[in-house]
């Protein structure tokens, strides 16, 4: 049966409707993880290594057992007997690993390991023990760098393998030779991408909650992956799968960081488990910066075979990734070079391309995912197509125009993607419009005579969002309920951290059942009551994969009420009508029934009806995302360039971008200024920065810099709506921008910067580095 | 361990505790009052999520002892309207889609009240200036000061944003 459009004025879906999570962020009544408080609860903090590499040779906790308050402390060699090491699950073929316990018990392998956990009355006196706390440590050379990490004569990180090189990959598309033949000029250039972190306000955190009566465990935490940590809690404490729950509230931001199961969370349970009280454990902000997850520490050399018009044949290069000590679990660095090696084509028609990826350890805090964490393949590719035009002499605008690869079904990425329904080249033309482009450069040239160092910079972008199809991911569950006052309740895997997803799902549901959103309640975030999905929300699943789960599972339950209804009213479902809160027969909307009296027939007298009625108002539905498309499009911005200071600052940042149709306008507008902003600080001010010797130097918030109201500049946005021929048309918008963003501000201060010769290879261009390029100062 | 008592009046009403000397005042509103919207960021007073106002003037409640505010009035994000009915400062930065996961928005609400407490029209570079000492990482600020501008325009100023 196909279900009768819904009718009626409560549609929302394509308006900026107000969020419903507001109502309590905004009156002090969101409940994050450290809100939560149990009756019995003891606070947990951890003792964790100063040192980057080192043998522990002994760990005296005496002292802190005995103070008052101190409900217990367990080492590394507790957990090491007691618990089972967890491994990561996403790894591919090849990748290696040791398994992975919560503290350090034979070695620390970067500063901020934890080593000990103390339990007690209070975060204060916890933390009081700590200082009591004597670790002595027999301190190892450290892997700091990339070649050191690549010397086989180096320390090992883990003595089991036999190398720091962890994962090696190549990657050959198209006839790579034949074009590097070819070529008029081969272009070469090192792209070196420095370690930056996700940095939500919140924390990490967590209270495990052991119930020994019933042999219940529950961790209520701010997890993107509610299943997948309560999978490793099961795993690593050996309590059955079943009895083990997770259960997020409010989350304040996550950015991919939160989408592992970190060390911290399976001491924590594992205090609480052992224990039988709840134990609390709430990160400080050093903690988070020196050892919660750092992302995006990759060095690309890449070279580019071009003939002299500006036609990019091919390009080739090394891919080096730094991941820590520990691998992030699930997701681990060998996944990340595939997915960049996959994607870094791009909207391009290249007739070869070919990568050689390593993926190595280092004495440094865990690499994890961020937000578009394939985003070197994007940066250093438009880096390397304004290097060419640079060095032929020609216009970015026209080399990027020249080389997109036709947009009418004919073409493929390399790597073997369809191209069809990109709006790239669109989106390029439309922002090079929007911003006058040709009268930028006369003013740019105006502006350089008068001494001023001005720059323009623009790049290009696809965002798998989810991409054309693709069911690496999973499939998306979601299950629908009309509840017996003939509200609707959404039960999705995502767990939203600041996405809106109360909003947003709420809107497709309430279009498609035909009721007002204020009668949909979205939950998420609990394992006992959301399906199962190994991501929850990250991988920008929720627009189309999410949604579209949502609807199809509202439809069902629809379906249900309208073969309910047409019973009481004696009419075909076909021939009903639903909307604002009532079935109806068409045409005769003066004979209704509300949803409620729907819902009321079937929970309490559903004798009245046939036995074939259906009276379970419940459906799930998976959705496979479809034929799926791209999320695209082109930033621009233009920058001035104080060589007295070396500030950057933005006289305008322009985005045009295609995410399909938009479900609520003002929260897509947000994921991308939010983006944008993260791509300023990563280029601008942020830097997890460790010296020679792999010490951290950035454990706070004067030494990490994030970009405040000062430094982020007006964000324009316009918005082109290419909609595949499919139901669900809405894409995901979270990683567009910080994915571009980087490369249109590099690419901007290079054009400021080319006066003095200068070639941007390095993303983090501080001020002192960008005098350096303008050769003020010296490096 | 040394402890105090302290008497400090929060969103008008006179709360009295025992509490430790070394407590910080987030701390206090959080643990001891069950004022759970203010948030500790960072607790070394760059981030601006724990800001509240002491005798009308924000502070890093994370830089602050809960002793050192006895005698005090303290207004949180408890203090301003509810989900029910949300204050006209509120209304504005839901309307102006001002934030996302919620973790810095008490610290920006607070901050807010007391800038359009003080200036009433703030050009856009006074608010951009004045929210400098907080961090969004979600929103790249532009819906929050939008929402601020709203407010501005609602005219929600000296006297309009009474705690309850």
């Amino acid at each position: 049966m196909t279900a009768p459009a819904t009718v009626g004025s409560t549609r929302t879906v394509g308006s900026s409707t107000l969020r419903v999570e507001d109502l309590r962020i905004l009156t002090g009544r969101g409940r994050y993880v450290d809100d939560v408080k149990l009756p019995g609860m003891l606070h947990a903090a951890f003792v964790r290594s100063p040192l980057p590499h080192a043998r522990i040779v002994s760990v005296d906790v005496s002292a802190a057992r005995a103070l008052d308050g101190v409900a217990a402390v367990y080492t590394g060699a507790d957990i090491a007997a007691r618990t089972s090491g967890i491994t990561p699950l996403i790894a591919p073929e090849g990748h290696k690993h040791e398994p992975i316990f919560a503290l350090a018990f034979d070695k620390v392998r970067f500063v901020g390991d934890p080593v000990v956990i103390v339990v007690a009355d209070s975060r204060y006196v916890a933390e009081d023990a700590c200082e009591l706390i004597d670790v002595e440590y027999e301190p190892l050379d450290a892997i700091a760098t990339f070649e050191q990490a690549l010397d086989p004569a180096g320390p090992k990180i883990f003595e089991s393998l036999d190398s720091n090189i962890l994962f090696e990959m190549d990657s050959s598309y198209g006839d790579v030779d034949e074009a590097f033949a070819r070529a008029d000029a081969v272009v070469r250039e090192t792209f070196a991408q420095h370690r930056v972190a996700q940095m939500p306000m919140e924390g990490r955190g967590g209270i495990g909650d052991f119930n020994p009566e019933t042999g219940d465990f529950v961790y209520h935490t701010g997890t993107q992956s509610p299943h997948t940590v309560k999978a490793y809690i099961s795993e690593a404490l050996g309590i059955p799968l079943k009895q083990t729950r997770a259960v997020n509230g409010d989350i304040g931001g996550a950015f991919g960081l939160k989408i592992a199961c970190h060390r911290e969370d399976i001491a924590v349970c594992a205090a609480a488990y052992w224990l039988g009280r709840p134990v609390k454990w709430i990160e400080d902000r050093n903690e988070h910066l020196q050892s919660s997850g750092q992302a995006r520490e990759e060095r690309m050399e890449l070279e580019a075979a071009v003939t002299s018009d500006g036609t990019i044949l091919a390009m080739r290069g090394e891919l080096v990734l730094d991941q820590g000590a520990y691998p992030a679990v699930p997701f681990v660095g060998g996944g990340i070079v595939g997915m960049v090696a996959a994607m870094m084509p791009g909207p391009y028609a290249l007739r070869g391309f070919a990568m050689k990826s390593k993926v190595v350890a280092s004495n440094k805090c865990t690499y994890s995912a961020y937000r578009a964490p394939w985003a070197v393949e994007t940066w250093a590719r438009e880096r390397m197509i304004d290097v060419i035009t640079r060095r032929l002499g020609l216009d970015p605008s026209d080399v990027r125009l020249r080389n997109f690869a036709p947009n009418d079904g004919s073409a493929s990425m390399l790597s073997g993607r369809t191209l069809l329904d990109n709006s790239c080249a669109q989106s390029l033309e439309r922002v090079l419009e929007l911003a006058d482009y040709p009268r930028l450069r006369r003013e740019q040239a105006a502006a350089r005579a008068e001494g001023r160092c001005v720059g323009i910079g623009f790049a290009t972008f696809l965002e798998a969002a989810p991409g054309p199809v693709n069911r690496a991911g999973g499939d998306e569950r979601s299950v629908a309920r009309v509840e017996p006052d003939g509200t609707l309740s959404i039960f999705t895997s995502q767990a939203p951290h600041g996405q809106g997803h109360e909003t947003t799902l709420a809107q497709i549901a309430s279009d498609e059942m035909g009721i007002a959103i204020r009668d949909v309640h979205v939950y998420h975030g609990d394992t006992a009551v959301g399906p199962y999905a190994m991501i929850g929300t990250g991988g920008s699943r929720a627009a189309t994969m999410a949604s579209g789960s949502v609807l199809h599972s509202t439809r069902q339950v629809k379906e249900k009420v309208l073969a309910i209804a047409g019973e009481m009213l004696e009419v075909g479902p076909q021939d009903l009508r639903i909307g604002d809160g009532y079935v109806y027969p068409a045409g005769v909307p003066s004979i209704r029934l509300s949803l409620a009296e729907v819902a009321d027939r079937a929970y309490q007298s559903p004798d009245d009806l046939p036995t074939e009625i259906d009276t379970t108002l419940e459906a799930e539905a998976n959705y496979d995302g479809g034929i799926g498309s791209w999320s695209d499009g082109t930033h621009l911005c233009h920058v001035e360039i104080d060589l007295e200071t070396g500030q950057v600052r933005f006289l305008r940042y322009l985005v045009v971008e295609d995410c399909g149709r938009m479900i609520n306008p003002a929260i897509v507008e947000g994921q991308i200024r939010g983006g944008v902003a993260q791509g300023i600080g990563e280029v601008l001010y942020e830097w997890s920065a460790y010296d020679e010797d792999a010490n951290y130097l950035a454990g706070t918030f004067m030494d990490y810099l994030l970009p405040t109201a000062s430094e982020i500049p007006t964000i324009e946005i316009e918005h082109l709506a290419n909609e595949p021929n499919e139901e669900v048309f809405y894409r995901g918008v979270g990683e567009g921008g910080l994915l571009i963003a980087p490369a249109a501000i590099t690419n901007a201060i290079e054009d400021a910067l080319s006066p003095f010769g200068a070639t941007v290879t390095e993303q983090y261009l501080p001020p002192a580095k960008i005098l350096e390029l303008a050769k003020i100062i010296s490096s | 361990m040394t402890t105090r008592d302290v008497t400090i009046r929060v969103n008008g009403i006179e709360r009295q505790a025992t509490t430790e000397a070394r407590r910080t005042l987030v701390d206090f509103l959080r643990d001891e009052l069950g004022l759970t919207g203010t948030h500790a960021g960072c607790e070394h007073g760059i981030c601006g999520a724990c800001t509240v106002l002491v005798d009308g003037e924000p502070v890093r409640s994370c830089l602050m002892l809960a002793v050192q505010a006895a005698g005090a009035s303290v207004e949180t994000i408890e203090g301003l309207g509810t989900p029910a009915e949300l204050s006209p400062l509120q209304k504005s930065f839901r309307d102006s889609h001002g934030f996302q996961c919620g973790f810095c928005t008490p610290g920006f609400v607070m901050t807010t009240l007391a800038l359009l407490r003080e200036n009433p029209d703030p050009t856009e570079d006074e608010i951009r200036h004045t929210l400098s000492g907080n961090i969004c990482r979600c929103t790249g600020y532009q819906s929050i000061v939008d929402g601020v501008q709203r407010a501005a325009r609602a005219g929600i100023g000296a006297n309009a944003e009474v705690v309850r």
